[in-house]
């Protein structure tokens, strides 16, 4: 299936736009960034010291940064487990063919196409202490007062439902496809052999998608470290106190609200060298060849 | 075909003609929710007056987002000509070289007495105004009356201590006429307010006004107490955290709390809004400690340096424009923030203007009230944007509390807070110099 190029520049010409758009946009800026973490910048950037490895011996001296690590991790795993198990789980029921089932998809998939502003306004309003419909069914149910201004933790659990609830429409397509992927011959073949659908789910349906669950794992991964930013500055803006300040929010509070850009490009530095983390295990599985989509 | 294009060569040319006789000037401003309307309505008054001048409001976020942005277009190399910056950013503004002083713009002939004084006096550094005060505010008591009389007390004495205000939100709880005492806004200016308010010092050297402060004194005695009271308020339900900026509104405006306390820019919306009797008054008291004042809050307008003279003779007359009589006037009536000059005051006394709507003197009356101490002037900080958020988290993390000991743990919650602003104090002093 190979074909030659007639003209031995034309490759090059062709792949340019992008690589001009992956050095002008991650390259020169990651860079940047590293260059800048060794400077402590004025806020308007007329004055600049050099500073050396300080930044980065401020940011793990730091008790701030450790504790948001840690939330960032809780948040993560979180955000991961309960978005990848709800979403196999309602992704077998929709794959069911029943009437109207189209709708039914739709509907659940549909979460992903909002925005983040929009999925934390609408969970902002949820847990409005004040209004929030949530609040007043718990209030009623349990009598107890949720006020995620209040509370670190009902804060923390706030921003994981709507981070969760936010991925899911992307989830739920991803195991559907994988589901539509596996033979109807198989569990066939094992419901007549007398497995229950419990055993089926767990015996066939599982192991097959696993392909599907190990890169929804990665992507999840990334989504939770690094696509959070506008959920978290619409609901809590990383309070109350920081407990909710995950690494990118911290981030951008550091380089954009006390506008300390060496000290904030020390932390995309370190946060970079967390993508390149998953970066390499994405390639890992990705040459195991797995069909997505 | 050929025709179509005519026209548009016709319209084309025409229009650049227009944007060529226009001054264009680009504002961006912090003002949400009623706010927007008001600074719209201003901004369109000097529009129609001003045919050769054109100034675009834009509305960038908060006051945070606001500067972040300007210093980011700054740095771009393409920066709005006017930025309103909040008191919080005065010396990050004063220190940022990218400003052209408005003293400067208007000359040393301009005569400021008229600015109303505490505003002048806040602004003013070194005997000169750097930028344009333009809504100024300071904080003050709003109370539900509705509420207060259902709960059996006198709706024409709202709390006037930190143990009245407990013991009165109690009363209110216990009777069910309200779920909560108390909210804020602005947590972390509330706190400084409490400093200026019993004169007591938030920074060293004057507050940082005779020299950069090198450190903050907010773990102080009163701060610790300050903080321990709110703990114990917390704890009690008395005390209803309401978010940073405005959120803790709606919180009163739906009767979940019978009191609030937040700026006076405020009044106009609260009062539009409510469907109940509102009443306001000064901040409550720490008996014991010495009389200061309540601080002015809000913003200024600054102007950003490396335009021509033809463009600063706009945006001077722009800038005159807002303190005119009538307009400023009108800002005040739309908001609840100060009228900017003295003339304003008397105009809108002898208008009757105050005894119809005693909500809007009460700011006034308190600021008049205070004393003129050393501490009662207000903080100015270097990183002053990233302390406040440092001192909100703190508030944040004091009401969390669930322990017994408030005063052991504001105490530890402060010296964290302070340890974290004196670092930040002294990056700032490491930039700019002592």
């Amino acid at each position: 299936m190979q074909t030659r190029f007639t003209n031995r520049f034309l490759p090059y010409l062709l792949l340019s736009p992008s690589v001009a758009i992956v050095v002008i946009f991650l390259v020169i800026p990651t860079i940047q960034s590293l260059y800048l973490s060794f400077f402590r910048i004025s806020p308007f950037g007329d004055r600049k010291i050099y500073v050396g490895l300080s930044n980065f011996s401020k940011l793990f001296e730091s008790e701030a940064y450790w504790n948001s690590l840690i939330i960032t991790l809780i948040f993560a795993l979180a955000v991961v487990a309960i978005g990848i198990s709800l979403a196999v789980v309602l992704a077998s029921f929709l794959n069911l063919k029943l009437r109207g089932m189209t709708t039914v998809r739709v509907l659940m998939i549909w979460t992903y196409a909002i925005s983040p502003a929009l999925a934390g306004t609408i969970w902002a309003l949820m847990f409005d202490p004040s209004s929030g419909p949530l609040v007043y069914i718990v209030r009623q149910l349990f009598g107890v007062r949720l006020n995620w201004m209040m509370s670190g933790n009902i804060a923390l659990v706030a921003i994981i439902i709507a981070a969760s609830w936010k991925m899911l429409g992307y989830n739920i397509i991803f195991f559907l496809a994988g589901l539509q992927m596996i033979p109807d011959e198989l569990l066939e073949a094992a419901s007549i052999d007398g497995a229950s659908p419990v055993r089926r789910f767990f015996r066939i349906t599982l192991p097959l998608l696993s392909p599907t669950t190990f890169f929804l794992l990665i992507m999840n991964t990334l989504y939770a470290f690094f696509q959070v930013f506008g959920l978290i500055d619409v609901m809590t803006r990383g309070g109350p106190g920081d407990a909710t300040e995950v690494l990118i929010y911290k981030l951008y509070r550091d380089g954009f609200v006390t506008m300390d850009t060496g000290y904030a490009s020390a932390q995309s530095v370190v946060l970079f060298v967390f993508v390149a983390i998953l970066t390499v295990l994405q390639f890992k599985y990705a040459e195991r060849r797995v069909f997505y989509g | 075909m050929k025709r179509v294009l005519a026209v548009i060569l016709v319209l084309t040319l025409v229009l650049a003609g227009i944007a060529l006789g226009q001054i264009r000037i680009t504002f961006w401003h912090a003002m949400s929710g009623a706010r927007l309307q008001a600074i719209e309505d201003l901004v369109n008054g000097f529009n129609a007056e001003n045919p050769d001048i054109r100034v675009e409001a834009m509305f960038t976020g908060t006051y945070a987002e606001t500067i972040t942005k300007a210093v980011a277009n700054y740095r771009a190399g393409n920066p709005p000509h006017i930025v309103q910056v909040y008191e919080v950013g005065l010396q990050t503004m004063l220190d940022s070289g990218a400003i052209y002083p408005v003293y400067e713009i208007a000359g040393p002939d301009y005569d400021w007495g008229d600015v109303i004084g505490p505003i002048s006096s806040y602004y003013t550094v070194d005997g000169l105004l750097y930028s344009m005060p333009f809504n100024s505010s300071t904080a003050i008591l709003y109370y539900n009356k509705d509420i207060f009389e259902k709960a059996g007390l006198d709706p024409k004495k709202p709390p006037t201590t930190f143990q009245e205000l407990y013991d009165y939100s109690m009363q209110i709880i216990n009777s069910g006429a309200a779920p909560g005492g108390v909210s804020f806004g602005w947590p972390a200016w509330i706190f400084e307010q409490m400093h200026a308010y019993h004169n007591q010092f938030y920074a060293n050297n004057d507050n940082g006004r005779s020299a950069l402060a090198t450190e903050v004194l907010f773990n102080g005695e009163f701060g610790v107490k300050v903080m321990a009271e709110w703990i114990k308020w917390a704890q009690d339900g008395v005390f209803v955290y309401g978010g940073r900026e405005y959120s803790a509104n709606q919180a009163f405006l739906t009767g979940q709390v019978a009191m609030l306390i937040q700026s006076t820019s405020s009044v106009a919306s609260i009062e539009r809004a409510a469907d109940f009797e509102v009443g306001t008054t000064f901040l409550p008291r720490l008996p014991g400690y010495p009389i200061g004042n309540s601080v002015i809050g809000g913003a200024t307008l600054w102007v950003m340096k490396g335009h021509s003279d033809e463009v600063y003779d706009a945006i001077w007359r722009f800038l005159q424009y807002t303190m005119r009589t009538d307009v400023t006037k009108q800002w005040h009536k739309d908001t609840g923030y100060f009228p900017a000059t003295n003339t304003a005051v008397k105009e809108l006394l002898d208008e009757g203007w105050f005894s119809e709507n005693p909500n809007h003197l009460t700011a006034f009356l308190q600021i008049l009230t205070g004393t003129r101490g050393e501490a009662a002037q207000g903080v100015r900080l270097g990183n002053f944007v990233a302390i406040r958020d440092v001192v909100d988290s703190a508030v944040e993390r004091a009401v969390q509390y669930r322990g017994t000991d408030y005063e052991k743990e504001a105490k530890r919650i402060l010296d964290d807070a302070v340890r974290t602003s004196n670092r930040l104090l002294s990056e700032y002093i490491s930039l700019y110099g002592q």
